[in-house]
């Protein structure tokens, strides 16, 4: 029995504006595999994960996620689509002022009704997996601090348990590491693997580190201005490969502060007009 | 340099035009300082004799700018909302900030004079007049908050399959809510000095006994009135400060 695909691109693409910049000409990923993608800034890492998970759309070719076929437009479909695949960013992205725990139980927001989420209804099963993913990253202790008073590492450790709340298939972390000191990274990145592990996740994480890559992924894409120019498992990409993914480093002109300049207008109400390429573009 | 001196001579020059039209005169002022003091005069010592009727009208003003600012407030965080530009589409929020900019544009006493005309006099006026005049100035508090607060956790939080209604309530709400309760509590206390004069126009209120007491040369009657009112903003600048203290 061959492995069940989770992921299948053909021939894909992303634009802004009038610029392509993202173009996947073939792509699958089966369940279970711990993917990294490299390349420079700017080559599309954080697009390909933005674009898997709904928020941008690609123009043309087959994209397919866990049997949901893009562009997905039915909002009931979109839900199930995005509480299927977690996401964990650079910036962590909690809610500051709501508690570890709030933080957590956001990753079931998905999955319950909208009135018993006003009330805070939360039945047995929804506090079981809260409870859960704590224990999963060792926050148990922290449960009642609020989330803005975590240090980084921690903040990251209730990211990936929000997202572990959600039940997911697959998890998708863009730049996990990229805001903490190498130690710490060392920590998040042990323990998003074994996450993996325990929950037989798909994982796939944009890393700026080629080395972290090499450690911790079992395959690597390598991303140039939009195309995979590698793609491979971790032990064949050898040194002279990684100079060349990485030789225009710098050089092709393209500051972006980790998707920062995107992300200020990025967000549109939820479930209507998503889709349109985004202001700026 | 010679921009520098170009910029200097149109200042003064308006200024010179502003004073001008506006018949400024120290003079006359100068000449008015003893006719001020004997204003003050006529209002000591204050009649105390009015008590009954400074109590009542204070709580008349309270009870109006507590009812209007609740009004407002009801309106002014949906709407507010709506009017953010990150979160609707333009032919939504732009209807909205334009009606709330046309609002604020009125002046308040304008306002109750306008509703002192359709419901006639008494605080309701006054009322509605405050309730409108807070969905202007408070909802665009509110768009421009939520405009300017991160939309990357909210993004976040749509990632886990969250409604937009539970994105508002979960990471929306909580992301604000201390601003907002900061705003609405200047806006109290601002209504609350507003709503002292809406008498002037008959819209109730403390106000309305000060111009009463006025026009009869019951001066040492108005003088009590006006103690009142400074008693009562000086306490509600002072309840939204210790608000406001509490929160940031
Ligand atoms: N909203 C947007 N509007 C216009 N251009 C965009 C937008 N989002 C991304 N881009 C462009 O798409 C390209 C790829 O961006 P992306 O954020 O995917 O790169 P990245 O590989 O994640 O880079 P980094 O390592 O800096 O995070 C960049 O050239 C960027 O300028
Ligand atoms: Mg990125």
């Amino acid at each position: 029995m061959s492995k069940e695909m989770v992921i299948q691109i053909e021939n894909a693409r992303v634009e802004m504006g009038s610029r392509t910049i993202l173009s996947v000409d073939h792509l699958e990923i089966s369940r279970g595999e711990r993917v990294a993608v490299i390349g420079n800034s700017g080559s599309g890492k954080t697009t390909l994960m933005r674009m898997l998970k709904g928020y941008v759309p690609c123009l043309e070719g087959k994209v397919v996620v866990m049997g949901d076929v893009f562009p997905i437009r039915d909002p009931q479909k979109m839900k199930n689509h995005h509480r299927h695949i977690g996401m964990i960013h650079q910036h962590f992205d909690l809610i500051g002022r709501e508690t570890v725990w709030q933080n957590v139980y956001h990753g079931r927001l998905g999955y319950v009704s909208l009135l018993k989420s006003v009330f805070g209804v939360c039945s047995e099963r929804d506090l079981q997996i809260c409870a859960q993913a704590i224990h999963e990253v060792h926050l148990e202790g922290k449960q009642r601090r609020f989330a803005r008073t975590l240090s980084g590492g921690e903040q990251q450790r209730v990211a990936i348990a929000r997202a572990l709340a959600q039940e997911p298939t697959i998890l998708l972390a863009d730049e996990p590491v990229s805001s903490l000191d190498p130690a710490l990274a060392e920590d998040i990145m042990d323990l998003l693997v074994s996450v993996c592990d325990a929950y037989d996740l798909t994982l796939m994480m944009s890393l700026h580190l080629p080395e972290l890559a090499r450690r911790y992924a079992d395959r690597i894409l390598a991303l140039k201005n939009g195309e995979i120019m590698w793609d491979g498992s971790s032990d064949s990409l050898s040194n002279d490969r990684i100079c060349e993914i990485y030789e225009f480093m710098g050089t092709n002109g393209v500051v972006n502060g980790n998707g920062t300049r995107a992300s200020r207008s990025a967000f549109t109400w939820p479930y209507g007009w998503q889709g349109q390429p985004l202001p700026g573009g | 340099m010679a921009g520098k001196v170009s910029l200097f001579l149109a200042v003064s020059a308006l200024l010179f035009w502003s004073f001008q039209g506006s018949e400024f005169s120290p003079g006359q002022f100068w000449r008015g300082i003893p006719q001020l003091f004997h204003f003050f005069g006529r209002m000591t010592p204050p009649d105390w004799s009015v008590w009954d009727v400074l109590l009542t009208s204070a709580i008349e003003t309270l009870q109006t700018t507590i009812a209007g600012t609740f009004l407002g407030a009801l309106f002014a965080y949906p709407l507010g909302v709506l009017a953010a530009s990150n979160w609707t589409p333009i032919w939504v929020h732009l209807p909205i900030k334009a009606f709330m900019a046309f609002v604020r544009s009125i002046p308040l006493l304008l306002l109750a004079l306008l509703f002192v005309s359709a419901v006639g006099l008494g605080p309701f006026p006054g009322v509605l007049a405050l309730a409108v005049h807070s969905v202007g100035v408070l909802g665009r508090f509110v768009a421009e908050e939520i405009e300017a607060t991160d939309p990357k956790p909210l993004l976040a939080l749509q990632g886990t399959g969250a409604s937009s209604l539970q994105i508002i309530q979960h990471g929306l709400i909580p992301q604000v809510l201390p601003q907002m309760v900061a705003h609405l509590a200047i806006r109290f206390e601002m209504n609350l000095r507003d709503s002292t004069i809406l008498g002037l126009v008959g819209a109730g209120g403390l106000g309305f006994y000060v111009f009463l007491y006025v026009k009869q040369f019951q001066w040492q009657k108005s003088g009590v009135l006006v103690l009142a009112i400074i008693a009562l903003v000086f306490a509600g600048e002072f309840a939204a400060w210790q608000v406001r203290k509490r929160l940031i």
